[in-house]
């Protein structure tokens, strides 16, 4: 877009000011820093606005201003996305979501809640709690995320496995569509005539519009939660593992996969009880009736020995419970320790090819003279293989880039995605046809016109393009939360 | 039909794989013969027939075994029936990954029994018929009691392989249980009615089949009692895979007797459902709780069967069955004034419910004097709309559908729908006029 004129700038601050008030509108370059990224540094890119409106009308009026004017826009939540999805790519107006963050109605009867989309995924769970309940899908970053970038990332975590991710939970949502209509999909019953608007909308990475309020099921807590820990000297041992244990008919509420470099930075960084000297742990949570839960334990702790477990033990309370949990949940800071940077990689393969792919990975990794650490949701098959490098070495940054693609590439050959739950954004625009055909990719650019005719709505992700309007820019930093282990990125 | 088309057809399918004239009549819809029916044996055939069809500017309606072919608004013109049954291959079951990626045309019952010899399922109900094939069912959103705990085919779908109007083959999701790479096209595709593409190829989520599943069927005296139970039940720590109400003509027109039924769906292992049956009896002990049985096997399936086929045209004088939406906690009292409604208008409402999702099925008989069926429709309408929710007409005569509208009058989003259907398939010919809002 062309640059907005200092004058015509002043002139669109005041309009803004008017309808939020003074402390709704931030435009100066300074301020305007902190949103210049998500939680992918990697990328970033200056907004000429950021605006924190306080009602859907707000919103609703701030984006007909931007079509107006014809400012492309983006909503943004906490900004923990990992893919640059939030980013201004394009200049514009950045829409803040964060003071609309209120629970409007909780519906124990009906188990459903209505919230705002600037809610914390985890203050949901806290509002609900008490009663008996909880809202399942849980991001690691569920301490910082919001519910609003969950819905534009369908957001996964550790317990989907059982669960399912965001797109499995929400029933309906008000939003404002990128021409400033504001119209509800879905609602809080079920089976909405028509076409899955709901469905098409969560995932949509913000390009669809902005979700103003959001119905989502809350579930009541399980009577009783398993946890078992198993390790394993050799990582193709934990990947059978996986497998056999599904195979012995259990679907567990989830199962993580930590390897050794993990295992020692998290042992380093907060000394959780992992063995040292495992090639890799198993971490795998029943949940549900406390009836059966000893004897769906023990199938568990026989699929693992079958496989050649050296050791495998239940949490002996919610203490050790969270002790294990917080390991699994701190990798990302313990990293933080051992290498001034890396970065997260979120492909998906069939759960039967985790042998071959995290071998592949980790001499993919290996020929680019870098180390790789793998912490991830096993059970679905999602992998996060992190790489550790230097971004103060000249040319390091570009090899980890190169690297992240070639095992992109390796997880589409297999039958995998490109993405599990960080999204693609603009980070891996480019590497749709991995896994898309232009046929398909016409087919999803034609529903995006039907949402998003003028294009303004969050330009420039999703679909290959070119990244000219994107400053790639050096090194990640952490997220002060992540930096004490209190929570992480996948 | 240009006289020109059947020939071209036959050259693109082979001749035995095309029907005209009166070997069409099994395929009518709402009275109206196609002129011609169609079966493409792969999915590049689907393509071929879609492009000419095009062409000749002859809508075309996907057809799998027909079992949903009620549903929908009349329409002005039938032209070519695409039928699926060829397409009935199992392309791969990989039992570690919980997936299965199969044709369309592939009968659910044959999928489910072949899944079932490696110890899995497709968490979906087959509802009354043994014939619906996995592409209609998910082209229908067809669901059943399980979805009370399982969810419908929007959670158990990952990718899907789609012939567009056009010709063109697209794929959306994936084979992966986990997946947000592009836009949720197959949320898209499920219960779109055949109206934005063909169905060719489907990846479903499995789940491993329970070591034991039963259902108990509890009875009560009164309606009312039986939805107590039912929200004591979603209020307890209990798990149960099914919830269905069932009301006193329901009962009756299953040889059940009167009062009313909790059909309470355990599955899991052993230990697990036998702690949930003693819970059970247990909860709904003081809320007046009757007659209890445990069925297993065989009385299990036939139970689950013949609460599906309740509705069934032809069934004992039903005239009309319609689905409301509503909240979990309205239903047994909706479910009443529906009975009263029906009894106003000289007729006999028979009601089942999943109540833990709030979805109702409700059976109008008794009569079919299209006056009072009309009027009973329109007040069940007015009903479930009251309370915020929706009613669609699964089934009525035509007369009746001429009448009364099948589908709720469509919201603002119908701009959203018409604008997603005009992009996708351009020319209109994709089972045109049958669904929400004129689509």
């Amino acid at each position: 877009m062309t640059p907005l004129s200092p004058a015509r700038k002043t002139l669109l601050r005041r309009e803004m000011e008017a309808l939020l008030g003074p402390d709704g509108v931030l435009s100066d370059p300074e301020e305007l820093l902190v949103y210049e990224s998500d939680g992918l540094t990697l990328f970033r890119a200056l907004a000429d606005f950021v605006v924190f409106p306080r009602s859907a009308e707000q919103v609703a009026a701030l984006v007909k201003l931007a079509g107006r004017e014809g400012i492309p826009f983006v909503a943004r939540g906490a900004g923990t996305g990992l893919s640059g999805g939030c980013l201004p790519s394009e200049g514009g107006l950045v829409i803040s979501l964060m003071r609309m963050n209120r629970v409007l109605e909780v519906d124990y009867d009906n188990q459903f809640a209505v919230v705002e989309p600037g809610l914390v995924n985890l203050h949901l769970t806290w509002a609900v709690g008490p009663r008996g309940f909880y809202y399942a899908p849980d991001p690691s970053s569920q301490q910082a995320c919001t519910i609003g970038g969950n819905i534009a990332n369908n957001s996964g975590g550790p317990h989907t496995l059982k669960y399912g991710v965001t797109t499995n939970h929400v029933l309906g949502l008000e939003v404002v569509l990128p021409d400033g209509e504001l119209m509800w999909l879905g609602g809080k019953t079920r089976d909405t005539q028509g076409y899955d608007l709901v469905g098409l909308f969560v995932g949509s990475e913000g390009t669809f519009g902005i979700a103003t309020k959001i119905v989502v099921r809350i579930l009541r807590k399980p009577q009783a939660v398993k946890t078992v820990l198993a390790v394993f000297d050799q990582v193709d041992q934990a990947s059978a593992a996986v497998s056999a244990i599904i195979a012995r008919g259990l679907v567990p509420a989830a199962m993580e996969m930590i390897d050794q470099l993990t295992i020692e930075a998290v042992e380093d960084a907060f000394g959780c009880g992992y063995p040292r000297d495992a090639a890799a742990a198993l971490l795998i949570e029943l949940d549900g009736l406390a009836a059966g839960m000893e004897a769906q334990a023990e199938r568990v702790v026989a699929a693992c020995r079958d496989c050649g477990a050296r050791d495998v033990r239940a949490a002996r309370d919610e203490a050790e419970r969270q002790l294990l949990w917080k390991g699994r949940k701190s990798a990302f800071g313990a990293y933080g320790r051992i290498s001034p940077a890396y970065m997260v990689m979120d492909g998906v393969i069939p759960r039967t090819k985790l042998p071959y792919v995290l071998g592949r990975v980790n001499a993919i990794v290996a020929a680019h003279g870098l180390r790789v650490g793998n912490v991830f949701h096993a059970g679905d098959g999602n992998l996060h293989p992190n790489i550790l490098y230097d971004p103060r070495r000249p040319g390091e940054e570009a090899r980890v880039v190169a690297a992240g693609a070639e095992i992109l590439k390796v997880c589409a050959e297999v039958g995998g995605s490109i993405s599990g739950e960080h999204g693609i954004g603009l980070e891996k625009a480019d590497y749709m046809p991995f896994i898309f055909s232009e046929a398909d990719l016409a087919c999803m650019r034609r529903v995006k016109e039907a949402f998003n005719p003028t294009g303004l709505c969050n330009p420039g992700k999703i679909f290959p393009s070119n990244k000219a309007c994107v400053e790639v820019g050096p090194a990640y930093r952490p997220h002060p939360i992540e930096e004490k282990g209190l929570a992480q990125r996948f | 039909m240009p006289s020109a088309l059947p020939d071209k057809l036959r050259t693109l399918v082979g001749a035995s794989h095309v029907l005209t004239g009166v070997d069409c009549s099994p395929f009518v819809v709402e009275g109206r013969a196609p002129e011609a029916v169609v079966f493409p044996g792969t999915k590049e055939e689907i393509a071929a027939v879609l492009r000419a069809a095009g062409e000749a500017g002859l809508p075309v309606t996907p057809w799998g075994a027909g079992t949903k072919m009620a549903i929908g608004s009349p329409p002005n013109r039938l032209g070519l029936v695409l039928g699926l049954k060829r397409l009935d291959r199992i392309l791969e079951h990989e039992p570690g990954d919980l997936t299965v990626t199969v044709e369309a045309g592939l009968p659910f019952e044959t999928l489910q029994a072949e899944l079932g010899k490696r110890g899995q399922w497709l968490s979906l109900d087959a509802g009354a018929t043994e014939r619906a094939t996995v592409g209609g069912m998910l082209a229908s959103d067809a669901s059943g009691p399980r979805r009370h705990l399982y969810g419908t085919a929007r959670d158990l779908v990952i990718g899907l392989t789609v012939v567009m109007a056009d010709g063109s083959l697209v794929r959306g999701g994936g084979k992966v249980v986990k997946n947000v790479a592009g836009y949720d096209l197959p949320k898209l595709y499920v219960g779109s009615f055949g109206t934005l593409g063909v169905l060719a190829e489907a990846t479903l989520k499995l789940r491993p089949r329970a070591d034991v599943d039963r259902v108990v069927v509890a009875r009560f005296d009164r309606l009312k009692a039986a939805g107590a139970a039912a929200r004591a039940v979603l209020g307890s720590d209990l798990l149960p895979s099914a919830l269905e109400l069932a009301d006193a003509e329901a009962l009756r027109r299953l040889g059940l007797g009167g009062g009313a039924a909790l059909l309470v769906g355990l599955d899991g292992i052993a230990p697990q459902v036998d702690w949930q049956v003693a819970e059970l009896q247990r909860l709904l002990g003081p809320l007046g709780l009757g007659e209890t049985s445990v069925l297993d096997g065989g009385a299990r399936d036939d139970a689950w069967r013949a609460l599906a086929g309740l509705g069934r045209p032809g069934h004992d004088r039903v005239a009309a069955v319609m689905k409301w939406a509503v909240l979990p906690a309205q239903i047994a009292e909706l479910m009443e004034a529906g009975a009263a409604a029906a009894r106003r208008n000289g007729l006999v409402g028979a009601f089942t419910a999943h109540a833990g999702v709030g979805i109702v099925t409700a059976v109008l008989a008794g009569g079919t004097n299209p006056n009072a069926v009309v009027s009973a429709l329109t007040e069940w309408r007015a009903l479930a709309n009251r309370v915020g929710g929706h009613a669609m007409i699964e089934s009525a005569p035509l007369a009746v559908k001429e009448r009364v509208a099948v589908w709720d009058t469509a919201g603002p989003t119908l701009r959203l729908m018409k604008g997603i259907k005009e992009r996708l398939d351009p020319h209109g010919i994709l089972n045109p006029g049958r669904f929400v809002g004129g689509i």
